[in-house]
């Protein structure tokens, strides 16, 4: 009896040390993706480096919590709610680590802008909106995942039509804009791969909240057009 | 407890001494069923004594509905007064923590309280809108897995707290947190955090004064030492040498009014309080319509609407140049066939000075920085037009004393429009 609570604790803790540590590399991932865009703001591209540097942490970090979710799975072999945190945290920091991916894009895609010397100009505005919008949703999603709060889950969830609308409207802008002035078309390729990564973190966001309504319901939402709420 | 056996024992042998006769008498089952009977009533009397206790100890309440007989008694009133002392004293105790939070909630500063496994035991509403918590929640959650920003975690973990932390705020507010880790009751943190946002601001402010008056006093007295040294060693014809004087007398002349500016804004910070004598505004912007006149040189169309329902209290000379700063700058940023709009009138809460014009118009992102001494929204143009780059600040201090808010809208391109809001108390009604 003793002995058998005295491991359950002990898994407890392993658990929320694992759920810690995903919310850690969450952290980091956040801060890659307000530098990036900061970046993208002020034109300052040395940064640029610190963001691609960093990105190697990211990495590292998924690996070890992958490892860790391995070793979890076989020495206690949980059951319920247990093994699906496990299987939902596996799922979470592969996009968690894409979304870190995405940020080191946006970066590079400053470093071309700015080195080639032209200015984003009338676009900075309207994809520093959405970065901001991509931004607060993976901030929410973390925030859903460490509160194991469904309802938030589902409002990222919402917000990510939000994000995709502004993304098309914003394509759509440049298109015309290319079309116009054909000498602009090196520097809008820039920031339409830009603006598609901001999107792509948007979808990761989503993806997060999905498997936080998994874990915390057991329903598999993805894919479908199942509301979460 | 001895009182008991005995009075147990005793009713016990007075059911036997009525049951011996019986039995002697009348028949053995009988005598056996009357000392059955005894010892039968004493113990129904137990447990019905015994029911009520059961009864109540699912559910304990204090009043006056525990009572018991006989022996159970006592039993009863020992327990009841222990259940009344326990409860005052946990009520007193709830009390006496509910001021201990309460104080702390009254803290202007952010307080989190974390136990040894850095998670949150408690924290403030000042805490919970700087870090974006939620006590109800987020108690028992570790601080880490909501404050996320690396700086944090890798603070809280080095266990360096000699130094406390400046944090950007990730919030969707752009402020900056000042966080102090603080040891309490043995290895257990509080987070003491400070809001810094306009500290910082302060600092950056003084930093860029002292850089920008250097620069502005810098740039004519570049042009006027370069003058200097071309008529001195060059023999000039007389008209180039007035060409030069004249270029020198004008850098002179804009250092000059930047030290004079300087001066006004020293002075406002340091001056007593401003009077409170009647200022009669149809009068003052009457004058100012004809000086934005004379400025605009009939370029533009100059409107001017004045209650005449109300005066107001204040210092004259501070308030007409406060006033006809945000004229001129209006005149100034406003394309030829524009329209600038001076109004004075009574509002619910006081009264309102504005100047509205069809200018040029300023971006939202320069707006809060607008009345820094020196800041400029665009540098060339600003200085070609005479600025000084103070009159907004001069503005501000001044109406600042009179009690006032400035209100600045605008819209790139297409206008802006700056108003003064004084309190009722600086408002005189006409009679």
């Amino acid at each position: 009896m003793n002995e058998s609570q005295h491991l359950s604790s002990q898994f407890d803790e392993d658990l929320s040390r694992l759920r810690t540590h995903v919310l850690q590399m969450g952290g980091l991932v956040e801060t890659q993706v307000s530098a990036a865009i900061e970046a993208y703001a002020t034109g300052e591209i040395a940064s640029v480096k610190t963001i691609v540097e960093t990105d190697r942490k990211v990495n590292e970090l998924e690996k070890a919590i992958d490892d860790d979710c391995a070793h979890i799975i076989a020495k206690r072999q949980p059951t319920a709610s247990d093994l699906r945190l496990v299987l939902g945290i596996s799922k979470i920091v592969t996009d968690l680590e894409r979304a870190g991916d995405e940020a080191k894009k946006i970066a590079k895609g400053v470093r071309r802008i700015y080195e080639g010397g032209h200015l984003p100009g009338q676009y900075g505005v309207g994809v520093r909106h959405l970065a901001e919008a991509a931004l607060a949703m993976i901030r929410q999603a973390l925030d859903a995942f460490a509160r194991l709060d469904t309802p938030q889950a589902a409002n990222v969830i919402k917000a990510d039509t939000d994000v995709d609308v502004e993304f098309k409207s914003i394509i759509r802008q440049l298109i015309t804009h290319m079309m116009e002035d054909p000498r602009t078309i090196t520097t809008s390729i820039d920031i339409i791969s830009i603006a598609r990564a901001i999107e792509r973190i948007g979808d990761h966001a989503k993806n997060v909240s999905e498997q936080v309504v998994y874990i915390v319901e057991g329903r598999d939402i993805r894919h479908t057009k199942e509301k979460a709420q | 407890m001895l009182s008991q056996i005995i009075r147990a024992l005793l009713l016990a042998l007075l059911s036997s001494l009525i049951a011996l006769p019986v039995g002697f008498f009348v028949a053995h089952w009988a005598g056996w069923s009357v000392f059955c009977a005894g010892l039968a009533l004493q113990m129904v009397f137990h447990f019905r004594n015994f029911a009520r206790l059961d009864r109540w100890s699912h559910r304990p309440v204090v009043d006056a509905s525990l009572e018991g007989e006989g022996a159970w008694d006592g039993i009863f009133g020992r327990l009841y007064r222990h259940e009344k002392d326990l409860r005052a004293g946990i009520a007193d105790r709830d009390n006496q923590i509910e001021r201990l939070f309460a104080a702390l909630q009254a803290l202007t500063d952010g307080v989190v309280a974390l136990d040894l496994n850095q998670q949150i035991v408690y924290c403030n509403t000042t805490a919970e809108e700087q870090l974006g918590l939620a006590l109800t929640t987020d108690r028992g959650q570790p601080v880490v897995n909501l404050v996320r920003q690396p700086e944090f975690v890798a603070y809280l973990e080095g266990g360096d707290f000699e130094r406390p932390l400046t944090l950007r705020s990730e919030r969707g507010t752009d402020r900056v947190l000042s966080i102090h880790v603080v040891p309490y009751a043995g290895d257990r943190r509080l987070l003491q955090i400070k809001d810094v946002t306009q500290t910082v601001r302060l600092d950056r402010m003084r930093r860029d004064f002292v850089a920008n008056v250097s620069h502005e006093l810098r740039t004519p007295l570049t042009v006027l030492a370069g003058f200097l040294e071309t008529l001195q060693e060059i023999d000039l014809d007389r008209a180039d040498q007035h060409r030069y004087l004249d270029l020198m007398a004008e850098q002179s002349k804009r250092m000059e009014s930047i030290v004079q500016d300087l001066l006004t804004l020293s002075s406002i910070e340091s001056a007593p309080p401003p009077s409170v004598d009647i200022v009669d505004m149809s009068s003052l912007v009457d004058k100012l319509r004809r000086d934005a006149e004379a400025l605009s040189g009939g370029r533009h169309n100059i409107v001017a609407e004045a209650d005449a329902q109300c005066d107001l209290r204040g210092s004259e000379p501070e308030l007409v140049s406060a006033f006809a700063n945000l004229v001129a700058n209006a005149v100034r940023y406003t394309p030829a066939g524009g329209t600038v709009r001076i109004t004075w009138k009574a509002m619910a809460q006081g009264a309102e000075f504005a100047v509205e014009d069809t200018g040029i118009g300023i971006e939202a992102k320069h707006i809060p920085r607008l009345t820094e001494r020196f800041y400029r929204v665009d540098r060339g143009r600003s200085r070609d037009a005479g600025g000084t780059g103070l009159g907004l600040a001069i503005v501000k201090h001044s109406l600042n004393r009179h009690q006032a808010q400035l209100e600045i809208r605008s819209t790139p391109g297409v206008g802006s429009r700056f108003a003064a809001k004084f309190p009722a108390g600086r408002v005189a009604k006409v009679q």
